[in-house]
Formats: structure tokens, C-alpha cells, sequence
């Protein structure tokens, strides 16, 4: 019982770190989907964030001496920026070029890692970038004593962590009780109708691509601060598994967040079946716990397909004259 | 408006094909899976070309393949020899077939072919006499970093290979022998077994490597040999959160984490730089493969960026000393490995072949 325990408090900030980074980046992608603009650029996008946020975290280090929560939220905060503004050459082409969605958006993923190397090389002669320090916090006064939840929530956790919780509350608050967040629901689903009723369709869309990619740039940055300690110029597919969560996730925030605990789960007890109580016994191979995450989704997917809710203007230009 | 759009478009294109017609580079590197910056093995080979072509004022340059494939390989060989190399490095086994094809394509050309040597797709070397073929010692370099380890008073090792390539499979070989014959010496019990021993069959950073660190730190492994390219990184972030130490492979990776005690070293750049200066003597050393190995410092451990405390320079230069002149020889495979551990006393082999050498 102790062990397993023990075995719990290891597993579950690795499990809450990939989930609150999965769900960042998805619940984004629920604001452009939600609004009609497809948005699978968010890979590109997650890089071009955790380029900047990796950079400015580096250069703050440097030259002043702040303490280190400051300096990752910095770093966040130039990510979600950087992100912002990335974000709006995939908006100008969906939204006023009318162009295909999945196309500039592939350019954007296209794009970003070469531009960030490019210039990581160009600026430091290096294509990485070492942020070198660890950025979790070990513990926290009285928080980390509560017995299960300290262990799990409290102790090792990064700030990112918090800043998820956080977002998740405004998002889902924006979302289903603000007049915004119905116009942008509507826009995914009958922006014809929406557009009878005065709602500038545009402004709304671009608002939701705009806080996708400040989302999306947020969760770079967090992949550079929780799993990697440096910027190499990739994200290792975060960005592309989160549309997965999105779409598993049936467009729904709180379906939304349980996939991600799902693939979170998955993807660390995949890594240590062999020290895993209860487990370890089972003695099955490695690849096996590796697919589980994807078997999983599958099987999900045709759990709940048949009520499958993807927004039903989702991908298409808005286009006032075709009613 | 269009029309000066599409009009000026192509004559950028046209400018920036006309643009790589001019220049000439004599010295060529055609990169293995990865860039010129992977902290790793690319890295020290460009960066041994680089010193030396700044040093004799030559003309050099690197070519990316677009992708893995021997024709990928063959079609950047192509353009540097088209781009006037007369040298064409190539670091890694992968470009065996390649260099087997290129080498009597290109008769003209000389190629120095690192941890490999040229073949037909048969495992029969065939090296032209163009072609200068190198190979490192890398279990010594792993018997180094092993021994090193053990002697600094850890106990509990781990170790961390990429794909399991002839190179990593020598790395890991050399890194039990070096930590069991410490072990020996010192009169110490090692956990270290198939339990702390494996593949990750990639060489590109993930969080699930550092997930999986993590849980062997957890359960008090003191040091993993990370012999895997960019998966170092993960084991760096994982070492630094346990505050455990990681060994680095290929270059002198101290310099990137406080967290990483030594570093398995293979003297990528010098031994490139040795041929070159063959080369401009006059004597190029084609058509035969050499093995090099701690008696030419070919491998090595950085002992002033290390972060040893108890193991000394002193330490190092008898260990290194013992493999320079072949009192101990250093296992290379697994039958060797078994040999070594009944010809040195060292006890049971805790590993299996297959532990060593997974079959595909």
C-alpha cells in the first residue's frame, strides 16, 4: 500500500504536467474550431512560442537578477504573445483571404520550426536553446502537507500548472456565460444566422484563432519549462496530439480535459509499466503500453462518435452573400 | 498587379537559382540524421572541419539530405561533388551503402567515411582506395565513463541507448565492463542490471525519456549514460529535477547541464583533421578502415569540464594508461563481454545477449 502510494505521488505531476499542457493547447483550438476556423497550425505555433518564451527567458536570466517563478512567467507571457501574433497570419488567410484553412495552416507549421532554428543559429550560433534551469516549484508552505493532494498537486509542480487550472475557469466562463461566448459558438454553427442578427462574424473569428494562438504559444513554452529544460525547435507532436484531444474531446471543455487526463495517464504509465505495482506482473511488452494511448482514443472515438459535435461551420469561409 | 507579382516571383527564383552556380566549396560534410548543431556527433565533425578549414584558409561547407535513404545520401554527395568538393565527409554508418556506390561514382573524389565502412548492402566492406573508412573504440570511451563513474562511489547505473546501431551497442558493452571492473577493484556491489539497461529506439528528444529517468531516479539509480543523441536532453532535465548526475556522449556535453558528471567522448573532429592533413601531404589514407582507439586518443572522457570528485586526473591517466597499451582490452560485443567478465574474476554477467543486443 505504501509503494503504491509512493508509485501514485511519482506518477501524478508527470501525468497533471502533460495534461495541463495538452489541455492548454486544445481548449485554444476550441476557441477558433468553436468560432469556424480550423486550426491545425498549432504545432507551428507551440514552437514559434516556445522559441520567443525559451529566448526571453534566457536573455532575463542573463541580465537580471529576478527570481525564477518571475522569470517563467515572463517567459509565458512572451510565448502567449508571440503566439497571438503568429496566429494572425493564419487568421488574415482563413478569415479575409478566404483561403483554405488547412493549407495556410500547414505553411505556419511549415514555417515555424525553420524560422525559429534559422534564427536560434543566426542570434546564438546554436540552433538550441538552454534555459538550463530548473523551473519547478518543490514545494509550497501547508499546500504540500495535505495528505494525497499535496504530493500530487503541490509538490515538484510548475507554474504552467496553476496558470492551466486558471485559464481553464476564464475559458469555460467565456465560453457558455458571456454574450461573446455565444456569438462565437454561433458563428461555428450558423454564422449565416449569426450574421442576420448583427454579429460581425470576422471580429468573432478572429478573435477565436487570436486565442488559440496565444494558448497554443503558452503551451510551448510550458513543453520547454516542464519536460525539456531547453528550446530545440520542436514540441514533439504536443501540438498535433492536442487536436486529438479537441476533437476526442467532442469540442466540449470538460470532455476536453478528461481525454487529456486519458492521454496524460497513457503516456507516462506507457514509460514505467515495469515499476508500476500491480503492473509490472502482467509482463507485456514495452510497444503494446505504447499504443494504448492511440487504442484508447479509438476506442473512444467510437464510443462517442455517434453524437459527434464538431461545429457545423467549422473549415468554411464565411461568405455574406451565400445563404 | 498580379502580373508584377508572378513576374517578380520568378525572377527571385531565377536569381536565387543563378545564385548557387557561383562558388566552389573543396571541403564537403553531408550531415547524418540530425544538423550541424546536435550537440552530438554531427556536431564534432563540423566542428573539426570548420577549425581546420579556417586554419588552411579552405573552402567548406555542409549539405543537409532531404532525407534517410540511400539515394537521399547519394543525392547530397552529388551536389557537393557538382559544388566542387574535393573532400567529402560523412559521419555515420548509415552512409555505408551510400559511399560504397559514391566512391566509384566519383573516382576523383576522396571520402572519409566515419563509423562505417563501405559495402554493397552485404556487410562485405569494400573500401576504394578514395575512401578513408574510421571507426572509434567506443567501448572504450563507455569503459571509461563506467569506470569513472563506479570509482566516484556510485553504485546504482544506469544506461540510456538510442537505436541500437553498432556504436551504441559498443557504448553500452564498454560501460558495463568499465563499471564491474571498478566494482572489482573497489570490492563494491553494483546494481546495475537488465533493469537499468535499455533502448529507446530514437534519438530525438520526448518527454516520455524524461518520464522514464525520472522513475529510475525515483528508485535511486545514481547516474544514467545517456548514449542517445538528443534523448540527453530529457535525461539532463530528469537528472536535474532528481538532482542525480547523467554522463553525456560523443563531445564534451558539460558545458550544457551542472547536472552532467563526464562525457563519453569520440575525437570526431581530430581524427577528421588528421586525414585532412594526410590528405593535403600527399598520402591519403585510402582503401583501408582504421579503429581508433585510447592509444591514438581517439576516445577520451573530458576530465577538466567533468565533475568528478573523488576520481582523479591521476585515476584517469592510469585507466586510460592500462587501455592505451592493451593490458585490459576492452570488450566489444557480448561474447567478448563474456569472456572479459570470467577472464578479469569480475562474477556473473547479470545481462543476457539479448539485454545487450535486442534481435529485430
Amino acid at each position: 500500500m505504501i509503494e503504491l502510494m509512493n508509485q501514485l505521488n511519482f506518477a501524478f505531476p508527470y501525468i497533471i504536467r502533460a495534461m495541463a499542457l495538452l489541455s492548454v493547447v486544445a481548449l485554444g483550438a476550441l476557441f477558433s474550431e468553436r468560432s469556424g476556423v480550423v486550426n491545425i497550425a498549432l504545432e507551428g505555433i507551440m514552437i514559434m512560442g516556445a522559441f520567443a518564451g525559451a529566448w526571453t527567458m534566457i536573455i532575463v536570466m542573463n541580465n537580471f537578477a529576478i527570481p525564477r517563478q518571475w522569470n517563467a512567467f515572463i517567459g509565458l507571457s512572451v510565448g502567449a504573445v508571440t503566439g497571438l501574433i503568429f496566429s494572425l497570419f493564419h487568421a488574415f488567410a482563413a478569415i479575409h483571404m478566404k483561403s483554405n484553412q488547412i493549407i495556410s495552416a500547414t505553411a505556419l507549421n511549415f514555417f515555424a520550426p525553420a524560422f525559429a532554428i534559422f534564427t536560434a543559429r543566426a542570434v546564438t550560433g546554436d540552433r538550441a536553446l538552454n534555459v538550463r534551469l530548473d523551473y519547478s516549484i518543490r514545494n509550497i508552505p501547508i499546500l504540500s502537507d495535505i495528505p494525497i493532494l499535496g504530493p500530487w498537486f503541490f509538490t515538484n509542480a510548475y507554474l504552467s500548472t496553476f496558470i492551466a487550472v486558471f485559464i481553464f475557469i476564464v475559458a469555460y466562463i467565456v465560453l457558455y456565460k458571456t454574450p461573446f461566448g455565444l456569438r462565437l459558438r454561433s458563428c461555428g454553427e450558423n454564422p449565416h444566422a449569426a450574421d442576420s442578427l448583427g454579429v460581425n462574424i470576422y471580429k468573432i473569428r478572429y478573435a477565436g484563432v487570436m486565442i488559440s494562438g496565444a494558448l497554443a504559444g503558452l503551451g510551448g513554452v510550458m513543453f520547454v519549462l516542464s519536460f525539456s529544460t531547453r528550446f530545440d525547435g520542436a514540441v514533439a507532436g504536443f501540438g498535433f496530439l492536442s487536436l486529438a484531444v479537441l476533437i476526442s474531446g467532442q469540442w466540449k471543455p470538460i470532455r476536453l480535459i478528461l481525454i487529456a487526463f486519458l492521454f496524460a495517464l497513457f503516456r507516462v504509465v506507457s514509460e514505467i509499466p515495469d515499476e508500476l505495482i500491480g503492473i509490472r506482473n502482467l509482463n507485456l511488452p514495452q510497444e503494446i503500453w505504447r499504443m494504448l494511448p492511440f487504442i484508447a482514443t479509438l476506442v473512444i472515438l467510437a464510443i462517442t462518435s455517434k453524437g459527434s459535435a464538431a461545429p457545423r461551420a467549422v473549415g468554411e469561409p464565411f461568405d455574406a452573400g451565400k445563404r | 498587379m498580379k502580373k508584377v507579382l508572378f513576374f517578380s516571383m520568378l525572377f527571385l527564383s531565377l536569381f536565387i537559382v543563378a545564385a548557387c552556380g557561383g562558388r566552389t566549396y573543396e571541403l564537403a560534410m553531408v550531415t547524418d540524421v540530425g544538423d550541424i548543431d546536435d550537440e552530438s556527433f554531427n556536431q564534432g565533425t563540423w566542428e573539426g572541419i570548420v577549425e581546420y578549414a579556417e586554419a588552411n584558409n579552405i573552402s567548406h561547407r555542409y549539405y543537409q539530405p532531404q532525407g534517410e535513404s540511400k539515394e537521399d545520401y547519394l543525392d547530397a554527395i552529388d551536389l557537393a561533388v557538382t559544388r566542387g568538393a574535393k573532400v567529402v565527409v560523412t559521419p555515420g554508418f548509415m552512409f555505408e551503402e551510400a559511399i560504397y556506390e559514391a566512391q566509384s561514382r566519383y573516382p576523383d573524389v576522396k571520402f572519409i567515411l566515419l563509423d562505417g565502412a563501405p559495402h554493397a548492402g552485404d556487410w562485405v566492406p569494400s573500401i576504394a582506395s578514395n575512401t578513408a573508412s574510421i571507426f572509434y573504440a567506443e567501448h572504450e570511451s563507455g569503459f571509461l565513463a563506467g569506470y569513472a563513474a563506479v570509482m566516484e562511489g556510485m553504485t546504482s547505473l544506469g544506461f540510456f541507448g538510442g537505436v541500437p546501431v553498432p556504436p551504441v551497442v559498443r557504448f553500452g558493452v564498454g560501460f558495463i565492463a568499465g563499471a564491474y571492473y571498478a566494482a572489482n577493484e573497489l570490492g563494491v556491489e553494483l546494481d546495475f542490471g537488465p533493469g537499468n539497461y535499455e533502448y529507446r529506439y530514437s534519438f530525438a528528444p520526448d518527454d516520455t525519456h524524461r518520464v522514464r529517468a525520472a522513475a529510475w531516479y525515483a528508485r535511486g539509480v545514481e547516474v544514467i549514460f545517456s548514449a542517445a543523441g538528443g534523448v540527453g536532453s530529457n535525461v539532463m532535465a530528469a537528472a536535474q529535477a532528481a538532482d542525480a548526475w547523467m554522463i553525456g556522449v560523443d563531445v564534451d556535453q558539460g558545458g550544457l547541464n551542472d547536472h552532467v558528471l563526464t562525457s563519453a567522448m569520440k575525437a570526431l573532429g581530430t581524427s577528421v583533421q588528421q586525414v585532412l592533413d594526410q590528405y593535403y601531404a600527399g598520402n591519403f589514407p585510402g582503401g583501408v578502415s582504421q579503429t581508433l582507439t585510447a592509444a591514438e586518443d581517439g576516445v577520451a572522457l573530458p576530465m577538466e569540464s567533468s565533475r568528478f570528485t573523488n576520481f582523479t586526473q591521476a585515476d584517469y591517466d592510469a585507466i586510460h594508461g592500462l587501455l592505451a597499451d592493451k593490458t585490459i582490452n576492452v570488450p566489444a560485443g557480448y561474447d567478448d563481454l563474456v569472456a572479459f567478465f570470467t577472464e578479469h574474476g569480475l562474477g556473473d554477467l547479470p545481462f543476457e545477449a539479448t539485454d545487450v543486443l535486442p534481435a529485430d
